[in-house]
């Protein structure tokens, strides 16, 4: 099956799974033939535009930016329009997965082994266990759950974290009577990132499975939707990833719902579409996704890019590059078509959403390396180069206003009838390209009712989408600017830090966040408005929309961020809002009765897990249990010593991360600190200490139920 | 069960410093959540005898501090019992006896025969003996070993470049501003 690396894309036999050339070949030239007509066509008008008068310098360079925007901008639209064709059709698709599965298959008892990941770093725990209970109970009543086993993968540098972790999981497997099949896995060092962390599962388990499935923090999957994930994986050996279409839940700004909302509206259309083209080398996108293991150890290993971070270094992107991998193994990467039972949490506000963009951008970016490498399947480069272009789209389209801006400031005349005509199509064409697909996607929903049957309920989808263009048309501006930052950040050389992704809001708008990130934005609007007046008055009017977006952009990114969603008015309504799945139904329930349980003081609460493994007998036993004993140099122990001694005489404040760290990581420290902190006299003790010595037992009835929901499974 | 003797009466230390000392004695079983009050008293009472002769030894520690050393002696000799053919260190042996009588359901089960070497039922030794626990199953090694990829001419050149610009912060930003003043030198050509 596979080829060595390095050699040419390897000969794949026509295994189960891997879509025939001839469908693929013939797909891709009808995609690419129409993609590349569409921006053929926009550059020659643009160019005939242009050059009424000969071309300046400038005009070449406005016409070279524009040309890989309209091709994105083509590549888009063919997408949706393909995709919404697909959706429609009568006869079901050839390549469509879910058809290599009989009815008889959905009976099978399920044999081979599967683990279930879930990397995280940082994470609210409860939410991460409250998800993984959901998806446990959902795979249970499926009754295929023998063969999964699940594991918490945490590379969290947090003490407090990293033991609030292990009660959790310990509580849970209590509560499932799941001892065996829930694993936790702290690393010590956590090199590489989430990528290293799941090869440091395949390395350590990685022969026990034949498929794993990778899980975000925030992820959900419903068990029917796994099991069946399974059975494609087993009747298509041809096949190295399935990647599933995630959903976004559970958001409760305006941002979050919007973006919920455009991705269950436009989301499948858009997979459809990209899977009709994308075929056999689709993309991984990290998580909601299942991988056969073995050829995945075998060739999906990531080495480091030349030079150093951001260009290069460890690859931050890790799954395109990893798919890329699986493909030149000879292996299919295969998108799944789904609307139910995957789903992701999204960033709450436009600040979270940059801050998360920042990351992607500078992985995306560092895919540069890998375009030109040798032995990739065509499609990996063009799925690369899209990722690419995805952020670098944004500097070009501020190049093209910029070089619009200039050449409005140096006007020659256009009278010729030839000129203007082309002026005009190409507006038409561009205002087709972008607002068409919505038009068709939204058209199609309000016939066929695929997300809402209820009239009442599609007019509000239609509704919510006239809105939530005006949402996006406000917000593009601003990330073109933020993401023109990113890429010119990445190119100069300012690395990102691996930072935890915040799913919720803690309640209330952070003015200071808000008005320190986008105040520059305003400033810019305002400073290009004001030249634009100085310029040329037509062409602030022709570009007043964005600019209006970058002046306004404090109020935006406040707008967005806040609570008012429009919910109670039926507006971005998802059909997991409104029939909630059963995988989700539990989970929330199971997150508000958390909200109810007792809250220790703030100071208390905010290091509770140090707390409990200080002073709670239980909690101390599992940390030490779970712990791998080291050899401790004298070195070491007097440092230990000394840092404890200013854990129990100054309190946790009083110590940084690392030295925290450093004392949770030795048995003998773990197991002191707690009889040192018992014996000593209330003077001898920090205020923290002795405060918590007094509420400790007030807290909860069990050390190990504090972030988790009490949902005992009754014994068999 | 032994019939609750109340009688203490420390040679050494102040009231005030045994008062102290029982409150954190009985902070510290409520925190193996034994909630059986009675038998709590008697561990309490029981623990302070051994630490009152333990302070009238060495009186220069407070009594607070031979209390709980007494109760972490108990716990050993207990689990030590328990666990005896498990050859444990003695951090694991506490680590794992506390964890094994939580996980038994020993609280809530068993709260009477908490620390109770001679009454203690089978059925709850064998219980903690076998909720041992570990967080990931057997391993089962490979190799995951990342192989080189050819990325051709043009990345050899460019990593060439940015070690050079990467080493040299100064030419890195000269760079950068040699191109923003090319731009404005070619805005000033056209306007002039």
């Amino acid at each position: 099956m596979s080829a060595p690396i390095g050699s040419q894309t390897a000969n794949i036999a026509m295994t189960a799974g891997m879509p025939p050339k001839r469908i693929s070949r013939t797909r891709r030239a009808t995609f690419f033939s129409l993609v590349g007509l569409g921006t053929i066509v926009g550059a020659w008008l643009s160019f005939i535009f242009l050059s009424e008068n000969g071309m300046r310098l400038s005009e070449w360079a406005l016409l070279l930016v524009f040309i890989p925007l309209y091709y994105q901008l083509n590549v888009g639209f063919w997408t949706a329009l393909f995709g919404v064709w697909l959706m429609n059709r009568s006869k079901p698709d050839p390549l469509d997965l879910w058809l290599t599965l009989s009815v008889d298959d959905h009976e099978q008892p399920i044999e081979a082994s599967t683990a279930i990941i879930m990397p995280v770093f940082n994470e609210d725990v409860t939410r991460v266990y409250e998800g993984l209970r959901s998806i446990y109970l959902s795979l249970e009543a499926t009754g295929q759950s023998a063969n999964f086993d699940f594991f918490i993968l945490s590379d969290s540098d947090k003490a407090s974290q990293w033991i609030e972790e292990e009660t959790a999981w310990l509580e849970l497997c209590r509560q499932l009577q799941a001892f065996g099949r829930i694993f936790y896995r702290k690393r010590r060092k956590p090199i590489n990132r989430k990528s290293g962390n799941v090869s440091d599962f395949c390395r350590r388990w990685g022969k026990r499975y034949r498929y794993m499935v990778v899980l975000d923090a925030d992820s959900l999957m419903s068990g029917a939707l796994l099991t069946s994930m399974v059975r494609i994986m087993e009747k298509n050996p041809g096949i190295g990833i399935i990647q599933t279409f995630p959903k976004q839940i559970a958001a409760d700004t305006l941002l979050g719902r919007v973006m919920q909302y455009a991705q269950a509206l436009y989301g499948p259309p858009f997979m459809a579409g990209l899977d009709y083209w994308q075929c056999g080398e689709a993309n991984f996108w990290g998580h909601n996704a299942i991988l056969r293991l073995a050829p995945f150890i075998e060739h999906c290993a990531l080495p480091p890019l030349p030079a150093n971070a951001p260009f290069g270094g460890h690859i931050l992107s890790h799954d395109f590059v990893e798919a890329a991998l699986m493909r030149k193994a000879g292996y299919a990467v295969r998108l799944l078509p789904t609307t139910r039972g995957s789903y992701e949490e999204g960033p709450p506000t436009l600040v979270d959403m940059l801050k998360r963009d920042r990351r992607w951008c500078q992985g995306n970016i560092q895919h540069l390396w890998l375009v030109f490498a040798k032995g990739w399947h065509p499609m990996s480069r063009v799925n690369f180069i899209h990722g690419i272009l995805s952020y670098v789209s944004s500097l070009l389209w501020f190049l093209f206003l910029a070089l619009a801006t200039f050449l409005a400031a140096t006007p020659t005349p256009h009278g010729d009838p030839q000129a203007v005509l082309a002026e005009e199509i190409l507006l038409g064409l561009t205002a087709m390209l972008i607002f068409l697909p919505k038009t068709v996607i939204l058209l199609d929903e309000v016939i066929t009712g695929r997300m809402f049957k209820p009239l009442k309920l599609r007019l509000l989808t239609f509704v919510s989408s006239v809105l939530d263009t005006v949402v996006f048309t406000l917000m593009a501006p601003v990330l073109m600017v933020f993401h023109s930052r990113f890429v010119i950040y990445t190119v100069i050389g300012r690395s990102v830090n691996w930072v935890t992704q915040r799913r919720k809001t803690d309640g209330g708008l952070n003015w200071a966040e808000i008005l320190i990130t986008f105040s520059s934005v305003t400033l810019l609007g305002i400073a290009w408005a004001t030249l634009g007046w100085f310029v040329s008055k037509a062409f602030l009017i022709w570009i007043s929309p964005i600019l209006f977006s970058l002046v306004v952009s404090v109020l935006v990114a406040a707008l967005v961020s806040g609570s008012r969603s429009g919910r109670r008015f039926g507006l971005f309504l998802t059909p997991e809002e409104h029939e909630p799945p059963t995988v989700l139904k539990t989970m929330q329930e199971n997150l508000e009765e958390i909200k109810d349980r007792i809250q220790l003081a703030p100071e208390l609460e905010r290091h509770y897990g140090l707390l409990q493994v200080c002073l709670d007998p239980y909690v101390n036993g599992l940390h030490v249990s779970l712990l791998r004993r080291r050899r401790t140099i004298d070195v070491s122990r007097s440092y230990l010593d000394r840092i404890g001694h200013r854990l129990i005489t100054e309190g946790p404040q009083a110590l940084n991360a690392q030295e925290l760290k450093a004392l949770m990581h030795d048995t003998d420290t773990v197991t002191n600190l707690h009889y040192r902190l018992w014996s000593a006299a209330d003077h001898e003790l920090a205020p923290f200490w002795a405060t918590a010595i007094r509420q400790y037992n007030l807290a909860s009835t069990s050390p190990f139920a504090h972030t988790l929901a009490s949902r005992e499974v009754p014994a068999a | 069960m032994e019939a609750l003797n109340i009688q203490f009466a420390p040679e050494t230390g102040t009231e005030e410093e045994w008062n102290e000392a029982y409150a954190r004695l009985a902070d510290y079983f409520r925190a193996y959540n034994l909630h059986n009050r009675i038998r709590r008293t008697q561990l309490i009472l029981e623990t302070l005898r051994k630490a009152a002769e333990a302070h009238a030894k060495d009186p220069g520690r407070a009594p607070t501090a031979h209390a709980i050393e007494q109760a972490r002696l108990m716990l050993l000799e207990w689990f030590g019992r328990i666990y005896s053919d498990m050859n444990l260190s003695e951090a694991q042996l506490e680590a794992t006896g506390r964890l094994g009588f939580h996980l038994a359901g020993g609280p809530v089960r068993w709260p009477q025969f908490f620390l109770d070497e001679e009454n203690m039922p089978e059925d709850m030794g064998e219980a903690m003996r076998s909720a041992l626990r570990t967080s990931g199953p057997g391993m089962q090694v490979s190799k995951m070993t990342p192989r080189d990829i050819d990325l051709g001419l043009i990345p050899d050149v460019a990593e060439d470049t940015f070690d050079r610009l990467g080493r040299h912060p100064i030419l890195r930003y000269s760079v950068l501003l040699l191109i923003i003043f090319g731009v404005l030198g070619y805005l000033y050509s056209l306007f002039a």
